[in-house]
């Protein structure tokens, strides 16, 4: 009952979406105000028949349901709850049905919050979303679809892969989609004003809170990602340059592109064309990323498709939308009205410059993402491009991207002062040369590049206080009214600062992890102990218990420094009878940024145990990097300015400052 | 500066932008890629001892010893062919004999695979992809390296043996 | 009867959503402009110049700039406010929605979905298993029971035969494993074991379940099941004189009544050579009559399927019968016949392809 009306619920929207692609675009051809408006109920009934979808599948994973085949082959009774829940995201089909899902989310919020956009704008944006539904409602339907059920029901399902049941996998997934799907929205409006042959400063206004929403997105879930792969995989690493790691990354690059150039757009009426190609490059790249990880092309845990014919479906809308968009592009690009010019050394300058490094090391992640693919499939040679390659490449080109952030915000629009803005980071070069000094003098080991790499971060990170120091004139002016200047200062610019110093933040911890990282592997018998970066880890020994669905072999270990005890660390390694898979659970304990890792290797018979310890400083900023930049992201989203068209509460405002 | 000029400075440094990127990607290609092969590759065409690759095929029943301080020794085969291979470390969870597995490293100079990574994919199937490419071209490839989860039911419909009778 | 009022409404609701914009008439529409983004940019601007971020002349080239494009957009606002309605137009969508909704909704739905599939959450399971089908819940028991309990070697001797039997083969497998390692070692067990390993492969003997056969035939070298399974070990291999040795070997130490000595005999028959008759097994059957004999389980079979055609491995025992025969047409028509018994059913149609696959009989 519950799964058969989900399932009409999905063919109820794969409905509405075909006529969501149809109506509007004839409305906004004829200008019929009435038709225009079918694309917005028609995108809210959608959001709510996905909703109630989505809802349904949800249910009948908790209900353990085994009539479901999808609940049969992902879940199990005894299951907890929460990965009952999370288990719903965490095959292909439920995936899938959670993409369109927040797909239907973001079309909907368009057609509630967007009363403010011109009427045909509206209409074709809409309209775009509705294309992009159908193709991947087809799809769910067609080939993946998570309603289909079993006539004999069976008594126990087949349980989620162990690896997957792991609260990691509640949060990394919905954010990481909801970053990929939010640059549908970019992507829509880049098609409607190719479609309307209309560009302008307001466009870019309208599609930037949403860029900005989905990078933030975007943001949270690579960060959540990478650390779940850091603590689940047992040993230690945050970044593999996997190819579906690169396909988040591709996205987030050129996304974080497409929201500078979205910016020169927005005040300087200026790179309007690239900022559409952008657009659409970079709901392109998540596309292809959907593609990379669910057409079974790759093997990893997260390619749970392996069917063929799902492969050549996605691969078909790949082709059709990006294609067609970019062929729409060509084609109406030129007739578009070109933007201003503008000085190379300027604030426009500086943001063609990001965009230009942004896209290249994004356009090499690409090559290296692709080329082991296509050489295949023209020679038939396997072969894998590994780190090194991103090292060589993407690195290279990081370096001038980093040192020239820290000047673009102090660059004026239009014509900037490139002496004036060196001059005022000499503060900043002072300080990351004092860093490097200090880090050659006093750190011994690793390679020599570190400390400098280090300089670069401190340069970034002081670069982007410098800007706020310099607006709110500390230090020049008596303090309260820098106060008075930084509570006046607009968000956004302190959401700037945030991200550009998170960027430096993650650049330290990258660093330090990967040059002064102790690490120990041996086998260890009960009452050892073993000394990594300082602690002391001594073996108490091993025993075993009983977990809701696996049962477990646990080692406790004390940790102490310098004979005081710290706490003691229980890594584990837990197999799950229903898949007869087991997984290993490292122990992790943060002292300041740095974490202690321990996980477990095989059991000897003779009661010994291979044990991987680490020591890895700092390694937290990795993930405080990006969580400051979204951060910095949510602050800009809150900035008033970018919530274009609504009325300005400007008299609201200034009433309430004066109560306070 | 005109409208010209300031056009070809931007379009300039994107071209020098682009150049210094290619080359970069050029240089690394050359440098850091790596080849996989299998067993029968390295026996037909022998791989010269120190160059890496990726070695990849089945874990041999019975081939695997451990020794001291972590150190493993086991044999890769794909079939026809068979690598011996040594590791120090501590093997991936799913790291089975019998199973898919890839390893990379070098050939020292009496013909043992010197491997300094075991992958570690984490699917209790693990066949990796290349493995069961190469496997499916000799004709070796079984169904009982082709569990999937997703695919259980193909196992059960293979269950029933053909002439054996092996359930009786 | 539920469920069909339930998608009555939703398709109710979803018509509805197309259909009532269109009845809105006349209503002045709110529809968002440029004027208020550029007026918003230049109080961003006067901010900017106030706290020096931009050079007084700058600022004023931009209020300009931003000036000047206000006043084209108030312009073009203007201009373009005539908006037409179609009435024509407005009725065509109207009863698309009314009926091209309802109508591709159905359809496709009825081709995908399974409505008389009753929903069975685990609340609901208790009750109707009771009744329906005692054993399957109570191995679902069973195994929770296991689950906390793994060190219980007689719930697993309980469990393992049963699991077989379900043709769980790799959960057999694991409680064979768990009998040993928390119960007794015997060789009967091991040779379980084995089998279990055998089943779990899809009939193919490997390594481990070998070494486990071996193990068994260490502990008692007189174990029925483990010779046999070795004889068909060397088979595989192609040895198919030793499995023959092996097999004559076990008949000639069998007592006349041994349950096993009919598949023993039919076994060393097929090594050797399926036409010949065998030295001394099946000595009642003429190979005329033992082949009438398997013809007749055959059609047995082919109409039972007739009659019940969801049954997907009786299809593929049917398609391998025919193909060891080698009626190679036959197994075309009966595959015909299982495509479209099972045509209403993906799952099972998947399930049949994945068997196909080693039959070497693909489209």
């Amino acid at each position: 009952m519950i799964a058969e009306t989900g399932h009409y619920a999905l063919v109820l929207a794969l409905a509405l979406a075909l006529i969501q692609s149809l109506v509007p675009m004839i409305g906004a051809k004829l200008r019929d105000p009435a038709l225009m408006n079918v694309a917005r109920s028609t995108a809210v009934a959608q959001l709510l028949f996905v909703g109630a979808s989505f809802v349904a599948l949800v249910l009948v994973h908790v209900g353990s349901d085994f009539s479901v085949a999808n609940v049969f082959e992902n879940s199990h009774s005894q299951k907890p709850l929460l990965y009952k829940i999370t288990g719903v995201w965490g095959n292909h089909e439920g995936s899938m049905l959670l993409w369109v899902a927040i797909l239907a989310l973001f079309g909907g919020l368009v057609a509630i919050f967007g009363s403010n956009l011109p009427l045909s704008l509206r209409a074709h944006v809409l309209a775009v979303q509705g294309w992009i539904a159908t193709a991947f409602y087809l799809f769910i339907l067609l080939t993946s679809n998570p309603f289909l059920r079993l006539a004999e029901v069976p008594v126990e399902g087949r349980d989620l892969n162990p690896i997957l049941q792991d609260i990691g996998l509640a949060i990394h997934p919905p954010m990481l989609y909801l970053g990929y799907v939010g640059f549908s929205i970019s992507f829509s409006f880049a098609v409607a004003a190719l479609i309307e042959g209309r560009v302008d400063a307001a466009w870019a206004r309208w599609v930037r809170p949403w860029t900005l929403m989905a990078w933030v997105f975007l943001t949270l879930g690579i960060a959540m990602g990478s650390y779940w792969a850091y603590y689940e995989l047992g040993w230690g690493g945050w970044w593999f340059w996997d190819p579906v790691e690169n396909a988040s990354l591709m996205p987030w690059l050129a996304g974080t592109a497409l929201l500078h150039s979205a910016l020169v757009m927005e005040k300087r009426n200026a790179l309007k064309i690239w900022t559409i190609l952008l657009s659409i490059l970079t709901f392109s790249l998540s596309l292809l990323g959907t593609f990379l990880v669910r057409s079974g092309v790759l093997t990893s845990v997260h390619a749970f498709a392996t069917d063929p014919s799902r492969g050549v479906f996605i691969l078909l809308i790949l082709c059709l939308f990006i294609g067609g968009s970019l062929t729409l592009y060509a084609w109406r690009a030129s007739s578009l009205k070109q933007g201003g010019l503008f000085a190379p050394i300027s604030r426009e300058g500086s943001l063609v410059l990001n965009n230009l490094f942004l896209t290249t090391a994004c356009a090499t992640v690409f090559v290296g993402t692709l080329y082991p693919l296509a050489l295949e499939v023209l020679t038939g040679d396997k072969i894998s491009v590994g780190a090194p390659f991103f090292n060589l490449t993407f690195g290279p080109l990081c370096v001038p991207l980093l040192l020239a952030m820290p000047f673009g915000p102090l660059l004026a629009w239009k014509r900037g002062d490139l002496l004036g803005a060196a001059q005022r980071l000499i503060a900043a070069g002072l300080l990351a040369l004092f860093a490097v000094a200090l880090l050659w003098a006093f750190v011994h080991g690793g390679s020599t590049l570190a400390p400098l790499a280090i300089g670069l971060a401190v340069f970034v990170i002081v670069g982007a206080l410098v800007d706020l120091v310099e607006r709110i004139a500390l230090f020049r002016v008596p303090l309260g009214i820098s106060w008075r200047r930084a509570r006046g200062l607009p968000r956004a610019a302190w959401g700037t600062a945030f991200a550009h110093a998170g960027i430096g933040v993650a650049l330290i911890g990258i660093v330090c992890e990967s040059t002064w990282n102790s690490e120990y592997i041996a086998t260890m018998k009960p009452n050892d102990s073993a000394m990594v970066g300082g602690y002391e880890f001594k073996l108490n020994g091993l025993s075993q218990r009983q977990g809701p669905n696996y049962r477990e072999v646990f080692a406790s270990f004390s940790v102490s420094q310098q004979g005081a005890v710290l706490g003691t660390l229980t890594p584990s390694k837990r197999s799950f009878a229903t898949r007869g898979m087991s997984t290993s659970e490292a122990a992790l304990m943060t002292r300041g940024v740095s974490q202690l890792y321990v996980s477990l290797g095989d059991l000897r018979a003779d009661g010994a145990v291979a044990v991987r310890i680490y020591h890895k400083p700092w390694v937290l900023l990795i993930w405080y990097g990006p969580l400051l930049m979204a951060f910095g992201g949510l602050l800009s989203l809150s900035d008033r300015r970018l919530r274009v068209g609504a009325p300005k509460p400007a008299k609201a405002a200034r009433a309430l400052q004066a109560a306070e | 500066m005109t409208r010209k000029q300031r056009r070809l400075t931007m379009i300039g440094g994107a071209g020098v932008v682009l150049v210094i990127a290619a080359a970069l990607v050029l240089n690394a290609l050359r440098d850091s890629i790596v080849f996989f092969s299998t067993p029968q590759m390295v026996a037909e065409h022998p791989v010269p001892p120190g160059k890496r690759f990726r070695l990849g095929g089945v874990v041999e029943t019975g081939s695997l010893q451990r020794g001291d301080k972590l150190a493993v020794s086991f044999v890769v085969a794909d079939g026809s062919a068979k690598v011996p291979v040594s590791y120090q470390g501590i093997l991936p969870d799913l790291f089975r004999e019998g199973q898919g597995v890839v390893a990379e490293g070098a050939l020292d100079a009496a013909g043992v695979f010197k491997a300094d990574t075991v992958l570690a994919k984490h699917d209790e199937t693990y066949m990796p992809r290349e493995v069961a490419d190469s496997l499916k071209k000799q004709g070796h490839w079984k169904d009982d390296y082709a569990k999937k989860p997703g695919a259980g039911s193909s196992a059960n419909a293979n269950a029933e043996p053909a002439a054996q009778g092996a359930t009786q | 009867m539920t469920l069909w009022f339930v998608f009555a409404t939703m398709t109710i609701a979803a018509v509805f959503a197309v259909v009532w914009p269109l009845g809105r008439r006349g209503q002045p529409l709110r529809e968002g402009n440029e004027v208020v983004v550029y007026k918003d940019q230049l109080a961003e601007l006067e901010r900017d110049a106030a706290v020096g971020l931009i050079g007084a002349s700058e600022a004023e080239a931009a209020k300009v700039e931003i000036g000047r494009r206000l006043l084209a957009a108030a312009e073009a606002g203007q201009n373009a406010a005539t908006m037409t309605g179609r009435t024509g137009l407005r009725r065509a969508v109207a009863i698309l929605g009314l009926l091209g909704v309802p109508a591709l909704s159905v359809a496709v739905y009825l081709q995908l979905g399974s409505p008389q599939i009753a929903g069975a959450p685990m609340s609901a399971r208790p009750q109707t298993a009771s009744a329906a089908e005692p054993i399957e819940s109570l191995i679902a028991k069973v195994e929770a029971h296991l689950e906390k309990n793994p060190t219980d070697a007689r719930g697993w001797n309980v469990l393992a035969p049963v699991l077989m039997r379900l043709r769980r083969y790799d959960d057999a497998a694991r409680a064979y494993r768990n009998i040993i390692t928390y119960g007794t070692d015997s060789a009967e067990r091991r040779a379980d074991l084995g089998e279990a390993l055998t089943a779990a492969a899809g009939g193919v003997i490997t390594a481990d379940a070998k070494a486990e056969f071996e193990r068994a035939l260490a502990l008692d070298a007189n174990d029925a099941k483990a010779r046999y399974f070795t004889g068909l070990a060397a088979e595989q291999d192609g040895r198919n004189a030793d499995a023959a040795a092996i097999w004559r070997a076990m008949l000639d130490k069998a007592p006349e009544d041994a349950v096993w000595r009919p598949t023993v005999q039919a076994a060393l028959a097929r090594v050797s050579g399926g036409g010949q008759p065998a030295l001394d097994a099946n000595k009642d059957l003429s190979p005329a009559e033992r082949n009438a004999m398997i013809q007749g389980m055959v059609e047995r079979l082919a109409t039972r399927l007739k009659q019940n055609g969801d049954d997907v491995e009786g299809w593929l025992r049917l398609l391998r019968a025919y193909m060891v025969l080698g009626e190679r047409d036959k197994a075309q028509t009966a595959l015909a016949e299982a495509r479209q018994a099972l045509a209403g059913n993906a799952e099972r149609l998947k399930q049949l392809d994945a068997g196909l696959k080693s039959l070497g009989l693909d489209g």
